[in-house]
């Protein structure tokens, strides 16, 4: 049998080629199964990104006409009122002040006497204008 | 967004195998050593640029890289003769062992140049690039490696003749 090498560099080199070593084919698909699995998380991450370009965008748009701004104030108010409902405190009572040491402290007892005071009185003029008999002219 | 080196993976795991099974020889460390570089390459797939090459001009610089951290060597070639008959054998396979037990042979350099050449199937301009050297430096090389490849081949002819005429003359 005479030999491949004998002739030219060409008999070699397409020997060489010819003669490849080839993989099993098990193998090629399992390792191209392993890449294909490995694209997956890719896909995941671009569709996260698609969806944050997008967001993205609204967002912009929603800037150019002010609507940020408006949607900025409209919470703020929301907050606003919400503190207003949620808070039990009554109105803070300042006893140490200028205002205090000059005209003195103001006690509950006087407010409830001049109250009374003035039901009687009321309830004096009411009995008075029942006493008299109607003007009829 | 950068390329997906990895498109179409089918034809460049045979390329990356041929390549790893010209330089240390056909089998599962061959399979392993694939198995391995396709591992990375999925790993750093980010990292490839275009730029710098083609998908397999990485990948086989990966599968380097793999084979020279394992200091993989070449196993010594199964003949022909401990397989079966050579009479039983085919003329394909014969040859195949033959230009695969002489290619193992070479040394470590020659053995690169054809498993780049001829197993990945690049190039001298791509090896070039790889092995940062000119491309007519490369095919230079290249010429001589096939040369030394040409004589072992052709000294194992004779040898096959020498030993086939002495068991001839001992039978009869």
């Amino acid at each position: 049998m005479k030999g491949f090498w004998r002739g030219e560099d060409g008999d070699l080199e397409r020997e060489l080629r010819a003669h490849r070593p080839e993989p099993r084919s098990e193998f090629v698909h399992e390792l191209e199964a392993r890449v294909r699995e490995d694209r997956r998380p890719a896909r995941g991450k671009l569709r996260i990104a698609f969806v944050g370009a997008l967001t993205a965008c609204m967002l912009f748009a929603l800037a150019a006409v002010g609507g940020l701004g408006y949607a900025a104030s409209a919470v703020g108010d929301v907050g606003v009122t919400a503190k207003r409902i949620v808070n039990t405190e009554g109105p803070t009572i300042v006893t140490k002040s200028s205002a205090a040491s000059q005209y003195g402290k103001p006690t509950k007892k006087k407010v409830k006497k001049k109250v009374k005071a003035k039901k009687k009185v009321k309830a004096k003029k009411k009995v008075r204008r029942a006493g008299r008999p109607r003007f009829t002219g | 967004m950068p390329r997906d080196p990895l498109a179409n993976p089918g034809p460049l795991i045979r390329r990356v195998y041929a390549y790893v099974a010209y330089r240390i020889g056909d089998g599962p460390e061959a399979e392993d050593v694939t198995s391995d570089a396709i591992e990375r390459a999925l790993r750093y797939r980010a990292s490839y640029d275009p730029k710098r090459g083609e998908p397999v001009q990485w990948l086989i610089g990966i599968a380097r890289r793999c084979i020279e951290g394992e200091r993989l060597r070449p196993r010594p070639a199964t003949s022909a003769e401990d397989i079966a008959d050579p009479l039983d054998v085919e003329a394909e396979t014969l040859e195949r062992l033959t230009l695969g037990q002489a290619v193992a042979r070479l040394d470590e350099r020659d053995r690169e140049l054809l498993a780049l050449r001829y197993g990945s199937d690049l190039s001298a301009r791509q090896i070039g690039e790889l092995l940062d050297l000119r491309t007519n430096a490369v095919e230079v090389a290249l010429h001589r490696a096939l040369g030394r490849l040409r004589k072992l081949l052709e000294g194992d002819e004779e040898a096959a003749d020498e030993a086939g005429l002495k068991t001839r003359s001992s039978t009869l």
